[in-house]
């Protein structure tokens, strides 16, 4: 076997056969989280749809978390190989600027259509979507409508959450209680205390528990009903719609001053953005996509609920204040 | 001749010390007596080269042993059980007493050879877990054949074993004794072994190796 | 001349000397801890050009508190209900006995997520009991399986199940003379686990004792699923944190060092013990079933444990036969990475092999204290030692070096998971190697066998088994591996377990279901296969 025989060589050496890149054409390397990068993220089907175009090669390099793949190319500093970073939100965009790593992408970013007015000069949007708490509809028969009614529920009602600290669902959900409530925040967290029926580490496992019926509502997007509305077809899960409003998450892509492959990268952003490339993203990433596909956009899609209210907090804010908040929220449910 | 003189050795500061002064001849078999706890094994420790001397010395044909490590001194050993490895067949077990280097083809006949004159023929693919008492003393025999060395131990060789059995395996060892000239010790509390085997006697009593007389076998 | 006391050991020198196999073992120990130096220093420097950064340090010491008190609660569980498991496996005899004992024994190597999710399967809230109990009295019961009593019942299964495994090993390789006399004086079950079995499984308990409590201590995934928040914390976790999220490289060092020293203490508080020698391989056929009471008592301990530990993976398998099996398997992703899974896990094993037989072979050649503790305390070091650590260590080595980390990555998933799977495969490998070296010394020295004939004519065949054992764990644990590979990813190199958090991250659970169950399928079949082959292949040529 091929592959066994390099492996076997890159033990004896210690260096494996480069990945088979011909030798003629420039190859850009973008860091991502794995799941963006996987067969069953958007990765493929935007790697195939650039290298149609760009005479190039396109390489994903998958971390096992958006944050992660920021750290990486922090820890690389200027020797990194990346020339993109892909996957980061608007929640750790300060953070990512403040490391001075990334370049001004240059671009109109005309047409797009977002929740907020997009004005960035270093990150791209390529995705959106509205943190929310899913439920299966045939067993909650009235969903909350806020933090407060969730709150009043009987302590056997349980939700899922996300880790503040190891994912980014869970730091939205921090920051939306945070932005309908602004200092009552920790009360709020003390109020869901009882109901919360574990804190895990990334939203596979909060969404896992959810769907294997250990809680009634975890927290995800208001897009995760479309997944299951297309591929399980079934509509029996929605998600609640709260009063207060909902955070939106928007993630994005920047380019890196290191990169060698500066307008390669720019021409990726370009791509990231335009109608083809944003088609793949809906059925593969579960979130919204960045610009009007008009009937292209699955129907299932424009059958969820829009928020009633946009939550948002601006961005030095998160950066200066991210580590209290969660120190505060983890101290109200210890 | 193996030459044992002033040789002492305690356990412990505290402990009863031993005193043991002997010479024992080729071809013939010396038997040390004693009761349980006497010192019987400690002797054998010492020859073998488990245990060092506090003092004394210990020569075979003038070279000093004391010197060497167990692995390097001219003995081979025969414990009452555990003689052998009993996950070993009788062959493998056998094969350990090759003087080394030697060459796989010729393994093979050295160890029927060694096999068969202790009696054992045909059954060297036997596991030694199976084999009886009696038979694994000799294939433990048929071993210290390959082995060759000068000197062979006894620990309490025979008193696993059934009377028929033991008589067999008593007229082995005086044979193999004088047809390859070890200089055999015996240690044991069974008279009746001693009275058969013994060409000289020994006892140890207080810590201290006496001789008895000796008896022609 | 007469020389004065005490010139001379008193005590029968029947450990044949090694020198080459002490040299070995140092050589290795020595790599081995500089290697843990090596990461710890290539996180420490990366860190002095970071700037200082705000975010604060978790509380340490509540920290250490709450991580010993669940470890120690998880250690005792573990080695009661381990210690019951193994005393009715060895008295009792039925049909899949082999099967059962293999799905016990891969418990430890399971990926904890996968027993978590099987736990909850069977225990969960829409788990099989409550299931029943809705049918049957139209009830529910709350089972505390989030919290403290989740953590410790997912750590019980994963820890006793491998404890029950090693100590029978241990019970099995009584000899049957031993078994006779017993028989023959009618010792009542009791006497007899107290006269013959407990000095069998005795040696075993401090090493065992040290490993349980340490992966106690260091859980992750386990603690951060069940745990149910913040309020259920390790160390661990803490420094996952520091690393991946708050990029506070100061403090992954502080917290780490804080958690290799506390480790380091077990440690050697364990090790300092030396093993009561144990006698080997398994006894020639001797047969001796308790009666009457016992035995009811066997087969409750029995049931209790195929309920509690067995159904929670056997849910998993029946989770993986779901209609998108075909599918699945027909994607060009799967063969892909199963194959890389099992390269990755074959060379891996093979390499944990070596290195535990080169450390505990010099550790049984010595009586020094220092020297025992010298040669296994820096493999020990790998159960403290945080993945997230090594794998970051790792990678600012690799590129240190100069190497891409793609490039770099297989080997260095290869060497982490040896690395980590070595305590295990000296606790498996430690007893038995110091068994034939006091038990069978004396013979090995008077017959002057060579440490090669020692180890062909002696080590191999006696401890075939156990081989097979650490080949079958180091495998598993490479298999599921998650830690080491988060740094080296990249979109050609797939095993399964990514594989399975692609599916799950991307709503597939079914799929998910799929790989867990197929992962569980290749653990079992390894944990069957590898120690019978081993035992008959070794056995043959003896």
């Amino acid at each position: 076997m091929h592959f066994i025989a390099r492996l076997a060589l890159a033990v004896v050496i210690g260096l494996a056969a480069h990945p088979a890149a011909a030798a003629d054409k420039p190859s850009l390397t973008i860091y991502t989280y794995d799941g963006f990068a996987g067969e069953y993220g958007p990765g493929p089907g935007l790697k195939a749809g650039f290298e149609a175009q760009c005479g190039c090669t396109v390489n994903f390099v998958g971390t096992d978390s958006s944050i992660g793949a920021l750290r990486r190319v922090q820890l690389e500093g200027a020797t990194t190989s990346a020339d993109i970073v892909l996957g980061l939100d608007t929640s750790i965009a300060g953070e990512a600027r403040a490391t001075g790593l990334f370049a001004p992408h240059g671009l109109a970013l005309t047409g797009l259509s977002l929740p907020v007015k997009w004005t960035d000069p270093e990150f791209v949007p390529f995705d959106y979507g509205y943190f929310a708490f899913v439920y299966d509809k045939t067993k909650v028969a009235n969903p909350p409508k806020s933090f407060e009614e969730l709150i009043a529920k009987p302590t056997t009602f349980k939700i899922a959450i996300e880790d503040p600290r190891s994912d980014t669902p869970g730091l939205g959900l921090l920051l939306w209680i945070r932005a309908a409530y602004g200092d009552k925040a920790p009360e709020i967290w003390k109020g869901l205390k009882p109901h919360i029926v574990t804190m895990a580490r990334s939203w596979d496992d909060a969404y896992g528990l959810f769907l294997k019926g250990e809680a009634d509502m975890a927290l995800s997007y208001t897009t995760s009903p479309a997944y299951h509305a297309i591929t399980d077809k079934t509509d029996k899960y929605a998600s609640a719609r709260f009063d207060e409003g909902h955070y939106a998450q928007i993630e994005v892509a920047g380019m890196l001053k290191s990169s060698k492959h500066q307008d390669l990268a720019k021409q990726f952003l370009g791509y990231l953005t335009s109608v083809p490339a944003q088609k793949i993203i809906p059925t593969t990433n579960w979130m919204y996509p960045v610009v009007d596909l008009g009937a292209d956009l699955p129907a299932e899609f424009n059958a969820l609920p829009k928020p009633a209210k946009l939550l948002s907090l601006d961005e030095k804010t998160i950066t200066a204040n991210k580590d209290k908040w969660i120190a505060d929220a983890l101290a109200a449910i210890q | 001749m193996l030459r044992l003189e002033g040789i002492r050795f305690a356990y412990a500061p505290e402990a009863l010390p031993y005193r043991f002064d002997m010479v024992a001849q080729p071809g013939e078999i010396s038997a040390v007596m004693g009761a349980s706890g006497a010192g019987k094994s400690t002797l054998l420790d010492l020859i073998a080269g488990f245990l060092l001397p506090q003092a004394g010395s210990m020569t075979l044909d003038g070279v000093d042993l004391l010197p060497l490590q167990p692995e390097d001194r001219p003995v081979s050993l025969l414990f009452q059980s555990n003689t052998l490895f009993e996950h070993l067949s009788a062959e493998n077990n056998v094969a350990l007493g090759l003087p080394r280097p030697t060459r796989r083809k010729d393994a093979g006949p050295l160890i029927a050879a060694a096999l068969a004159e202790v009696g054992l023929a045909g059954i060297g693919k036997q596991r030694a877990a199976t084999l009886s008492g009696g038979q694994k003393q000799r294939v433990a025999l048929a071993r210290t054949l390959l082995r060759n060395k000068p000197v062979l131990l006894l620990d309490e060789p025979f008193s696993a074993l059934d009377d028929e059995t033991r008589v067999a395996a008593r007229d082995l060892v005086r044979n193999l004794t004088r047809a390859h000239d070890w200089t055999t010790i015996l240690v044991s509390h069974h008279t009746e072994d001693v009275q058969a085997l013994a060409t000289c006697r020994y006892r140890i009593a207080a810590g201290v190796l006496l001789p008895e007389g000796n008896t022609a076998a | 001349m007469p020389t004065p006391w005490p010139r001379s050991n008193s005590q029968p020198k029947v450990l044949p000397p090694r020198p080459l196999r002490l040299l070995g073992g140092a050589v290795i120990a020595m790599a081995v801890a500089l290697l843990v130096v090596l990461v710890l220093w290539s996180i420490a420097s990366a860190a002095y050009g970071q700037p200082e950064t705000a975010a604060p340090l978790p509380d340490v010491a509540h920290l250490l508190r709450m991580s010993a008190i669940q470890a120690a609660l998880s250690t005792v569980l573990s080695l009661l209900v381990g210690t019951a498991l193994a005393w009715s496996l060895n008295r009792l005899r039925f049909a899949g006995r082999n099967l059962v004992i293999a799905l016990f024994a891969s418990a430890i190597v399971t990926p904890g997520l996968i027993v978590a999710f099987g736990l909850l399967t069977v225990w969960g809230r829409s788990g099989w009991i409550n299931a029943i109990a809705n049918v049957l009295f139209h009830t529910s019961i709350d089972t505390p399986i989030f919290g403290l009593g989740g953590i410790l019942a997912a750590h019980v299964i994963l820890d006793a199940a491998f404890a029950a495994r090693i100590l029978l090993a241990r019970l099995d390789a009584i000899p049957s003379t031993r078994l006779k006399t017993g028989q023959g004086l009618a010792l009542t079950p009791a006497k007899r686990f107290a006269t013959i079995d407990w000095p069998a499984l005795r040696g075993t308990m401090p090493g065992l004792a040290a490993i349980i409590f340490l992966l106690a201590f260091t859980s992750f995934p386990i603690v951060l699923l069940l745990g149910g928040g913040p309020a259920n914390q390790t160390l661990e976790v803490a420094i996952y944190s520091a690393v991946r999220l708050d990029f506070n490289l100061h403090g992954a060092v502080i917290l780490a060092l804080a958690q290799i020293g506390f480790c380091s203490i077990i440690i050697l508080a364990a090790s300092a013990f030396a093993p009561i020698p144990s006698t080997l391989g398994p006894s020639a056929g001797q047969r001796w079933a308790d009666r009457g009471f016992a035995k009811a008592v066997q087969w409750t301990v029995l049931l209790a444990c195929i309920i509690g530990f067995a159904l929670p993976l056997l849910a998993v398998l029946a989770g993986g036969f779901s209609s998108n099996l075909p599918a699945l398997f027909a994607r060009p992703s799967f063969p892909s990475a199963l194959a890389t899974s099992l390269a990755i896990g074959t060379l891996s094993a093979l390499l944990t092999l070596v290195l535990a037989l080169g450390l505990g072979s010099a550790r049984a050649a010595t009586l020094r204290p220092l020297a025992r503790i010298g040669l296994a305390a820096p493999a020990y070091a790998y159960l403290a030692v945080p993945a997230v650590v090594l794998a970051l260590g790792f990678f600012l080595l690799v590129r240190t070096m100069g190497i891409e980390p793609a490039t770099a990555g297989p080997a260095v998933v290869i060497l982490g998971n040896a690395l980590l799977s070595l305590p295990f495969a000296i606790a498996t490998l430690g007893p038995p190697l110091e068994a034939v070296a006091s038990g069978q010394g004396k013979l090995i020295r008077s017959l002057g066998l060579s440490g090669w004939q020692q180890f062909v004519r002696v080590e191999w065949p006696l401890l075939g088994r156990e081989i097979g054992v650490v080949l079958a764990l180091a495998f598993c644990f490479s298999l599921g591996d998650l830690g080491v590979i988060s740094f080296f990813g990249t979109q050609d190199f797939s095993t399964l377990p990514l594989l399975l958090v692609r599916a799950l991250g991307a709503y597939r659970t079914d799929d998910a279901a799929i790989v867990a169950a197929v992962m569980l399928v290749i653990t079992v079949a390894a944990f069957t296969a590898l120690p019978q082959f081993f035992a008959r292949w070794s056995d043959a040529q003896a």
